[in-house]
């Protein structure tokens, strides 16, 4: 294969292409004539991985969960509102990041939204995007070669004829020709315009490609077509991926070391077999338990419920809500009881308004005396969840208004697992579960 | 043959065919098969190769013109019902059959509910087309005769003017119309009650945006199952899902379906999927069928060079990374096609017979079918065969 550009790039060899620390990405819910910032969609709260130079990190989870903001983030397309994308930095510095030492000094030099002029330029070159829908991401206007020489241009890297030559290398590194240098996107079909993306991120010789479901939209004889040659690639330009799917079968796949991402945050992370052979999070086994394999036999479930609004992330564990095995120490909240209210024929409508002193303790106030009792009987027997009772401090009625509140739960943080492998969760094993 | 044991639907030979700028796209290209009482079907195939043309032709949604019916039938045959051949009949007979006796759940249920009516006016949509009847025997107006009957008879079937609806506010006859809303509404409630949707009289006023994706399919299928249909389409009703809200969508279509013994014709992309749902499968290619088989013996055995390649090309466990067996090629142009295997350009086994005759389906087993001349006798010349393309 030969290789494309031979650029002069100060990026040597350091072995992490890049590390998030606290990633946290929040977008302002806006009301009203004046746009008063009312509250904040925490899409992406808290995040930190790091991918390893020739890796491919496999980021999953339901839509909704933030792994595109994340992908965003880290390509730069978005800035972080907390914490800190690192590019190119060797284990030592990071380890020495972590460790609280010269952080100031780190940041300038790596720190993506920290970097100017050059730094940035050799960045954003060195780090490109393949978009999931290939229809919206290229330019229907737009000639092949225009597509695929545009970062060529950009970057003032071939003009003229040069250019030509280098856009129809690229065209033929994934499996295109000459023939389709000066045709429009619609011309191709699906999977050919995908390979114009990879074509596109390919230009510039870069060392990380965030590929953000770049096969959903494809048939699984093309995916397995997108697949091998991503692959392919990866092999000869020594690429990095991160690889955001919610395919978990295509991850197995593709990745090395996997994410696991619920509301904003990491529910489980580690390498991929460790993940596909012990979960350690209820979450992580319920996706593989929903999704269909082709081989196994077995019965496979869904989750009750839906993802809970980001804006408000439930306390504790914030997959409580529909955990299977949740405890009385995961998290119950005022808001679990709001929520059975509303779905509750016959109590539904009669709350009258809430007045919370935190997320675990309130004052609800009922339009009668009848369904406050049969609110306080809820929490108290176990009936909007077996748990419940265990973690309650005070449920009383008086006249038709309840007192609840439950004991205060800090957030699960991420614990250590096995090698490379953290999970949150209070379990220590779902094994025996 | 009784009328329990007939098919429920048969498709013998249907051609529908686009007329475009390129010439004419042969989508589907003489496809028979029988959809039989209480089972499911599954229809697989890729983008483009005539899988939801074909179920939409059992509802005659394919748009004439530019679609152009070339040939071939669709009989339907409802419970105690004479068959009806539903590429001729008459609209106003297809209007009957129509979200009554066949009904269909869409891809997208963003785009397939309206977004500017409320869950309860989507789904009293289906009574009031369909059991305006029953609905003024629920409120006690069955032998009644007179103009609060007729009136009421209009309104039930959404055929009343404003003049007369403007009449139906008017004291005496208010609560004729009050009553009708609220047999109404119980309707929608137990519809909704049935897909497992919590407090379903507060989801009712709420608009399609106001709700979850899982939510909004389970909308579409108490609007489909309303009427309690004999054959329910299902157009790949989980693709737009998360996998965990697909698998609680796919039991609650399974558990409806056993309840009400209704067939169901379930068109996926996705064969890991089909294998856990249907019963019998139909693999389409390129607007013909290669293979169809009951799910355990198609999956045991896949016969179809296509069947195969589609089932290798899934990613699993076993295979290694940038080793999966894709299918090279594109699907072919479905413009004028030629005479043979449309597979031919992409099979690795293909011979030039291949591309000459179409081999046409031909049992391999029982109930199992393929289109195949590696499990053909061959009319003449030499055949394909996997030894021989494996040497």
């Amino acid at each position: 294969m030969t290789s494309v550009g031979s650029h002069p790039t100060e990026t040597g060899r350091r072995d992490v292409v890049l590390a998030a620390r606290e990633v946290a990405k929040h977008f302002p819910i806006k009301e009203g004539v004046l746009q008063r910032v009312a509250g904040h969609v925490k899409a992406v709260d808290g995040v930190s991985f790091e991918i390893r130079r020739g890796q491919t990190l496999g980021l999953v989870g339901e839509s909704g969960c933030g792994k595109t903001t994340l992908g965003r983030v880290v390509a730069g397309l978005s800035e972080p509102t907390a914490g800190a994308v690192l590019f190119d930095i060797d284990s030592e510095t990071l380890a020495a990041y972590d460790g609280g030492s010269s952080v100031g000094d780190i940041e300038t030099a790596h720190k993506v939204d920290a970097l100017t002029g050059d730094a940035y330029r050799r960045f954003r070159r060195n780090c490109q995007m393949v978009f999931q829908d290939s229809f919206a991401s290229l330019n229907p206007r737009h000639l092949t070669i225009d597509i695929v020489g545009r970062p060529l241009r950009v970057h003032k890297e071939a003009s003229g004829s040069g250019l030509t030559e280098r856009v129809v290398e690229l065209l033929e590194q994934v499996g295109l020709g000459r023939q389709h240098l000066y045709r429009y996107p619609h011309q191709f079909s699906g999977g050919q315009r995908q390979r114009i993306s990879i074509a596109r991120a390919l230009a510039l010789d870069p060392e990380l490609i965030v590929l953000d479901e770049p096969t959903s939209a494809l048939d699984v004889s093309v995916q397995a077509q997108i697949l091998n040659l991503l692959h392919e690639l990866q092999q000869a330009n020594d690429l990095t991926y991160l690889f955001i799917t919610h395919d978990l079968g295509v991850v197995r796949h593709m990745a090395d070391h996997i994410v696991v991402m619920y509301l904003g945050t990491v529910a489980e992370s580690g390498p991929t077999s460790a993940i596909f052979e012990n979960q350690h999070h209820p979450y992580t086994k319920a996706l593989l338990g929903a999704s269909p394999d082709v081989d196994a036999a077995e019965e496979f479930t869904g989750l009750e419920g839906s993802v809970p609004d980001p804006a408000h992330p439930p306390q504790g564990c914030r997959f409580h809500t529909r955990c299977p095995v949740a405890t009385a120490r995961c998290g119950w909240e005022v808001d679990d009881v709001v929520r059975w209210i509303e779905d509750e024929p016959g109590a539904a409508g009669r709350l009258a308004g809430v007045k919370r002193d935190s997320a675990f303790a309130a004052e609800l106030a009922f339009d009668d005396a009848a369904t406050a009792a049969v609110v306080v009987d809820a929490i108290r027997s176990g009936r909007i969840h077996a748990s419940m009772p265990e973690a309650v401090l005070k449920a009383e009625s008086r006249d038709s208004r309840v007192d609840v509140e439950f004991g205060a739960v800090p957030d699960v943080e991420l614990s250590v697992r096995g090698p490379g492998h953290v999970a949150a969760c209070v379990h220590e094993s779902l094994l025996d579960l | 043959m009784t009328e329990s044991t007939m098919p429920i639907a048969s498709i013998r030979d249907l051609r529908i065919h686009f007329r475009s700028k390129a010439g004419v796209v042969h989508a589907v290209d003489g496809v028979s098969f029988d959809i039989r009482r209480g089972e499911t079907l599954g229809l697989v195939g890729e983008t483009g190769c005539g899988k939801s043309v074909t179920a939409r032709s059992l509802l005659r949604l394919n748009p004439m013109p530019p679609g152009i019916h070339a040939g071939g039938t669709v009989e339907f045959r409802g419970a105690g019902e004479l068959p009806v051949e539903l590429t001729g009949v008459d609209e106003s007979t297809l209007r009957a059959i129509r979200g009554n006796r066949i009904a269909m759940i869409f891809q997208d249920p963003g785009k397939a509910l309206n977004p500017g009516l409320t869950v309860r006016e989507q789904i009293a949509e289906v009574f009031y087309q369909h059991r305006a009847d029953e609905l003024l025997d629920d409120i006690g107006l069955t032998d009644r005769a007179g103009l609060v009957r007729t009136l009421i008879a209009r309104e039930a079937s959404l055929r009343s003017r404003w003049i007369e609806r403007g009449l139906l506010r008017v004291p005496p006859l208010r609560a004729h119309r009050a009553a009708l809303r609220r047999a109404v509404d119980d309707r929608v409630t137990d519809a909704l009650a049935e897909t497992q949707i919590p407090n379903p009289r507060a989801v009712m006023d709420r608009y399609p945006h106001e709700l979850s994706g899982g939510m909004r399919q389970r909308v579409m299928i108490a609007q489909a199952l309303a009427c309690n249909p004999d054959l329910l389409i299902a157009d790949e009703p989980t693709t737009a899902l998360d996998v965990t809200v697909q698998a609680r969508i796919l039991d609650l279509i399974n558990d409806l379906q056993r309840r009400h013994d209704t067939a169901v014709l379930y068109i996926s992309h996705d064969l890991s999927l089909v294998r856990r749902v249907c019963d019998r499968v139909v693999v389409m290619y390129a607007g013909k069928i290669v293979e169809t088989g009951p799910t355990e013996d198609l999956f045991a055995n896949p016969s179809h060079p296509y069947t195969r390649g589609l089932l290798a090309a899934i990613p699993s466990a076993s295979h290694q990374r940038g080793a999966l067996a894709a299918i090279e090629g594109t699907v072919p142009e479905l413009v004028d096609p030629d005479p043979g295997c449309r597979f031919a350009t992409r099979c690795g086994f293909a011979t030039p017979m291949c591309e000459t005759t179409d081999p046409g389906l031909a049992p391999v087993a029982a109930d199992h079918e393929v289109a195949c001349f590696i499990h053909h006798p061959v009319p003449g010349g030499v055949g394909p065969a996997y030894e021989k393309a494996a040497t």
